[in-house]
């Protein structure tokens, strides 16, 4: 034990002392302090440009109702669009247009609303910058309302406010849980996408930490001194242990550095500008699933990691050889999608209980709807076994593989020293 | 009871068979030449004394104790295939092995800072490893294989990149541990250094242990067989029957006698033929000789 001891503890310090972690570590949350304040700043000052916008009504009948419509008031006081002029059914339509192209081509307009003359032909925004989605809704809105206005008037209905009467209705989902009831705004979508991706990513990356470390030992020819000292068994739990103490930490200056940013982040966000702070809350019975799913995966991933390092002498054959750990988790995240449509399915019960996918799909579900305890159990007692299967066989490929040098053994022959005593 | 004993010794991978039944003592407080061509098989026995890879037959003693993870830490190692943690400093390399090996972590960091000061690496001690010269991390694993005090010492090609003053540093240490009744196991490809430095050999090729021994008894074994003949003029008299072999060297030639072959005779051919001698005489015959002999090639 003492030297399973000394070597996490090694794994450990050279593990948090590389400057790929510390960079690593200090640069994701300072990437969002930056959004916060970008989001918050931009939301601020970002577009307070009023949009200049000339209008064609060829059909003479709808454009009050456009202009009126349009007249939504920005954060900053200033209305988005500012009318430049109306032209009412115009004699030279198309002499009038090119005129109008002119002026958004020297910069004097930004944008042009032609109204057909039979309502029910399209309408036409001629724009420069047609990425503008911001401007492009209110005018959708807008032009669509004066449409249906025009409808009701020609069936002689007449109307003052039909944005009032035509308001689509509001539909609020609520989702049910044993621990009651709460709005849903997105926030179920978001976290599941949140989860995933976070543990297919820290599954990977400290898999791929712990290859690197077994590869470093082999390339540098440290290994054999070590195996002289330390059974490879002692020094493979070591490595992953120790690696885990790195992510363990990198997780924690994280987690802390985001409750940090949840409580300062509408104070931040007020500091640079309005703006509100999405309230998220993370249930603790899907916080510790997450991290019980977390454990076993890593300890899944990482030692199929480490024993593809050990196989392999150098970077190149282990880029080749990692698709063999890497396959399962880009599978599991290839299904996702077919586990956040519907939880309950057959499909999705399948894959989860897959030990090699559950720990990225497994959290997944319980995210969305958490499923019967027994197929949680199920598939965290088949995670284990595998956890403890994948861990024996790679002591197996490990302890011969960190002394093979040269050629890169075939996945055949990696099954092969399996068998050896 | 002996250092190291092998009892026939087999081990095989995937059919190839590296170690074939050897058997092999090594006396405590000697220091052993271990000798072989490349493949040999010196590097799996080596690996099976330190338990790093199990015999498939036979049975391997260290200080007549079957061997075992503790008995490993009476034992140090510096392999052929060796390095160093390239981004770890120097003195905490030390220290992580030392103590991988059974030594306290205080104890190991003042043994590090002796054995940097003998061999003028002192100001090295807080560098990493990779601001080292090759001949320098050389000299750090040598300290790491040594700093535990082990009663064994197994080293594999310990001179190797090594320039003569340090070479020299490690011969003297190696001889110093020796007296004070460490056994010393040195292979190595280079002769001279066993020639001076051992007090016993062993020999193996194609994983067959084919000479051991104390390295006096060997070569008094071959007996004054070979003749140093330095010469000018004719050299018709190197075809006299009774040489086996020839071996021109710049000034003469080393000559090999047939058994019984007499000296004195191919002295007489010499004279006889017009050669200048200046000089005429009888040796033992050179490791490498006897290396060559066994193993039919250098």
């Amino acid at each position: 034990m003492h030297k399973i001891w000394l070597i996490v503890k090694r794994e450990y310090i050279n593990g948090v002392k590389r400057k790929a972690f510390v960079v690593m570590t200090l640069l994701v949350p300072l990437l969002g302090i930056i959004s916060v304040v970008l989001v918050a700043f931009v939301s601020k000052h970002g577009s307070n440009q009023s949009l200049r916008l000339a209008i064609v009504d060829n059909a003479g009948s709808s454009a009050a109702s456009i202009v009126q419509n349009l007249s939504a008031v920005m954060a900053n006081g200033a209305h988005q669009f500012t009318i430049s002029e109306t032209l009412d059914r115009p004699a030279d339509s198309k002499g009038i247009e090119q005129q109008l192209r002119a002026s958004i081509n020297i910069g004097k307009l930004d944008a042009y609303l032609v109204i057909p003359s039979d309502l029910s032909h399209p309408f036409e925004l001629h724009m420069k910058n047609t990425g503008n989605f911001a401007a492009m809704a209110p005018v959708t809105a807008a032009v669509n309302q004066a449409s249906i206005e025009a409808r009701l008037r020609a069936r002689g209905i007449n109307v003052d406010n039909v944005s009032e009467i035509v308001r689509a209705a509001d539909l609020q989902v609520i989702k049910v849980s044993e621990s009651g009831e709460s709005v849903e705004r997105g926030q179920t979508f978001g976290i599941a996408i949140g989860l995933v991706l976070l543990l297919y990513m820290s599954l990977l990356m400290y898999g791929i930490l712990t290859m690197r470390s077994v590869l470093e030992e082999k390339t540098t020819r440290t290994m054999e001194v070590l195996v002289s000292s330390v059974q490879p068994i002692q020094l493979l739990a070591g490595k992953i242990l120790g690696v885990a103490g790195v992510a363990f930490t990198q997780f924690l200056i994280w987690i802390a550095s985001l409750a940090l940013l949840l409580t300062y982040g509408a104070f931040m966000a007020a500091i640079f500008g309005g703006g509100s702070f999405p309230a998220i809350h993370i249930p603790a019975s899907l916080l510790v699933w997450v991290i019980c799913y977390f454990v076993g995966g890593y300890f899944l991933y990482s030692s199929m990691f480490a024993a593809i390092g050990s196989a392999c002498s150098n970077e190149q054959d282990a880029g080749q050889l990692q698709w063999l750990a890497m396959g399962p988790l880009v599978f599991a995240m290839s299904f996702y999608w077919l586990v956040m449509i519907d939880s309950t399915s057959t499909p999705s019960l399948v894959l989860s209980e897959i030990p090699f996918l559950a720990p990225v799909l497994m959290p997944l579900r319980i995210s969305i709807q958490t499923p019967p305890v027994w197929q949680i159990a199920l598939s965290m007692f088949l995670l284990l076994v595998t956890v403890f299967g994948a861990v024996w066989a790679s002591a197996k490929v490990y302890r011969i593989g960190v002394l093979m040098y040269g050629k890169r053994p075939t996945v055949p022959e990696m099954v092969r020293w399996l068998r050896y005593s | 009871m002996d250092a190291i004993s092998l009892e026939n010794v087999t081990k095989s991978y995937d059919g190839v068979t590296a170690v074939n039944g050897v058997s092999l003592r090594v006396r405590q407080g000697a220091i052993l030449g271990l000798l072989g061509p490349n493949g040999a098989g010196k590097t799996s026995t080596i690996r099976m004394v330190m338990n790093i890879l199990a015999p498939d037959e036979g049975s391997i003693h260290v200080f007549g104790e079957p061997i075992s993870d503790k008995i490993r830490e009476a034992i140090g190692y510096l392999p052929e295939e060796r390095g160093l943690y390239p981004r770890m400093q120097v003195r905490a390399v030390i220290v992580f092995l030392a103590s991988l090996r059974g030594m306290p972590e205080a104890e190991a960091r003042r043994r590090a800072d002796e054995w940097l000061e003998r061999f003028e690496l002192k100001d090295w001690a807080d560098k990493e490893v990779r601001d080292l010269s090759k001949g320098m991390q050389q000299k750090v694993q040598f300290i790491a294989a040594v700093l535990h005090e082990p009663r064994l010492v197994i080293l594999d090609e310990p001179f190797s990149g090594l320039d003569p003053v340090n070479a020299t540093t490690v011969k003297d240490v190696m001889l110093e541990m020796r007296d004070r009744g460490t056994t010393v196991v040195l292979s190595t490809h280079r002769m001279e250094q066993v020639e001076r430095m051992c007090d016993s050999i062993c020999l193996i090729d194609k994983g067959r242990n084919v000479l051991d021994g104390e390295l006096r008894a060997i070569k008094q074994s071959y007996g004054k067989n070979t003749v140093q003949i330095e010469f000018t003029g004719s050299d018709a008299f190197l075809s006299h029957p009774a040489v086996a072999s020839v071996n021109r060297l710049g000034s003469g030639a080393e000559v090999k006698l047939n058994p019984g072959g007499n000296p004195q005779e191919i002295l007489k051919a010499a004279l006889q033929s017009g050669a200048q001698i200046t000089r005429f005489e009888l040796l033992e015959p050179s490791l490498n000789e006897i290396f060559i002999e066994k193993t039919g090639h250098a």
